[in-house]
């Protein structure tokens, strides 16, 4: 059956969005049989000009303009496109998908992702309790909610640890003088709640997960990291056969209940070999093009769950896959960036 | 896979070898590789003393050092469990 997928997340610069690599995966083993529409927030997106990934792509408003304009600019888009399913990859955007999703599910538009309720368990500052709660093992964790907090939280932690904003960015601190300087550029930049968390030695591990609305693992590749850019995102890495990985995995997402994709990260303490839970991205991670050399095509997995077909578990990842990234200039005529900014749209050739 | 080692491990013709569990890898030289191959076949410590004695021009004792160094290596590399 032909259908016509829309995917936000087309900026791929140092921080790269997993849009393209959503689409990629998408195109894989053969071109996709419907549309590619590409949802973009900035005329330089730099997916948009990547010939060949999308057969269109319109500018949308972005999420904290609110729900209304978000929703009114997607109905248009579906007006010209009609569009099956709309595939988030950002965070940022995930909480006006789901208050939108019904609306969205009324004009014909399905989307996969999970309610509310389940993704505000595992935000930043709620993770440490779901922990607790499910006895997941995961590392000291304390959420400061007030400056008064914070000796004594870091007394009782103790150096090295990781002080983190309850959105984004993560910082190493070994004395009180980090503590106090990044507790003042977390807080400048993101406010409070942070989070004050021990730091183990350890090796880092993800798993890219897929599970159905039981919260039943259908899909998931776990990996190692072999190569970090200076903000810590995958540059390179390898595809793993582990079970307490899988185990772990499976575990958390069936306590949550969990629907959609999303990306597990993984800590294993070198001292007791102990797995522990340190973050669940809700969406596919940018790397997720590496899933259809471990033989997981796990966005179209999404998409059959999106349109309600009845979807088996995967066998297991085929470990021993590498994936390594490569930045690249992609040249352009003038027009394409003309009719965005004029527009906010553009349609390649081929698809007319 | 010899259940002496923790996860699935393969090792290359030209001694690559690769942690399936840990995504760790590491390049054994000819005598390693030559251990190690025995290890996956399921030989023994004394058996495969027995082989390198065979295999290689090396007295008793050098043998015996280089082979416990050997399992010392993989032990502390999570690679196997003695």
């Amino acid at each position: 059956m032909s259908l016509n997928v829309a995917i936000t997340g087309l900026h791929a610069a140092d921080n790269p969005a997993p849009g393209l690599g959503v689409i990629r995966c998408l195109h894989h083993p053969k071109k996709w049989d419907g549309k590619i529409i590409g949802l973009a927030y900035d005329v330089l997106d730099t997916g948009i000009y990547d010939e060949g990934l999308l057969d269109h792509a319109y500018l949308i408003p972005y999420p904290n303009t609110g729900s209304k304009a978000f929703l009114e600019r997607l109905q248009y888009i579906h007006q010209q496109e009609q569009i099956d399913v709309i595939i988030p990859t950002l965070d940022s955007e995930l909480t006006v998908f789901q208050k939108i999703a019904p609306e969205l599910k009324s004009l014909g538009i399905a989307t996969f992702i999970p309610p509310k309720h389940i993704t505000d368990r595992i935000s930043k500052s709620q993770l440490a309790e779901f922990c607790e709660s499910e006895n997941i093992p995961y590392p000291e964790t304390i959420v400061i909610k007030d400056p008064g907090e914070l000796k004594a939280a870091v007394k009782k932690i103790g150096f090295p640890l990781m002080i983190k904003g309850v959105y984004y960015e993560a910082y190493t601190c070994k004395s009180m003088e980090d503590v106090h300087q990044y507790f003042e550029l977390l807080r400048l930049k993101w406010g409070l709640p942070m989070i004050l968390q021990k730091k183990l030695d350890s090796e880092e591990f993800d798993v890219c997960c897929v599970s159905d609305k039981n919260g039943d693992l259908l899909g998931a590749v776990p990996i190692r990291k072999t190569r970090l850019t200076d903000k810590g995102k995958a540059w390179a890495a390898v595809t793993l056969k582990n079970e307490q990985l899988m185990e772990l995995s499976r575990r958390i997402l069936k306590k949550l209940k969990w629907s959609g994709p999303c990306e597990v990260e993984i800590l294993k303490d070198k001292k007791t070999g102990e797995y522990n839970l340190i973050e669940i991205n809700p969406r596919f991670p940018a790397w997720i093009y590496l899933s259809t050399g471990a033989d997981q095509n796990l966005p179209k997995m999404v998409i059959e769950l999106a349109m309600d077909k009845t979807v088996s578990p995967m066998a297991p990842a085929k470990s021993g896959i590498c994936f390594v990234r490569h930045a690249t200039d992609l040249v352009c005529p003038m027009d394409y960036i003309e009719n965005l900014t004029m527009l906010g749209e553009l349609h390649y050739k081929s698809s007319e | 896979m010899s259940e002496i080692f923790k996860s699935e491990v393969t090792l290359s013709e030209n001694g690559f070898l690769f942690d399936h569990g840990s995504g760790l890898t590491y390049t054994l030289n000819t005598t390693g590789q030559f251990i190690f191959r025995q290890l996956q076949s399921g030989q023994k410590s004394k058996q495969i003393m027995e082989k390198m004695l065979d295999e290689f021009e090396v007295i008793e004792e050098t043998a015996r050092k280089d082979l416990d160094d050997f399992f010392r290596q993989l032990n502390e590399l999570g690679l196997i469990d003695l």
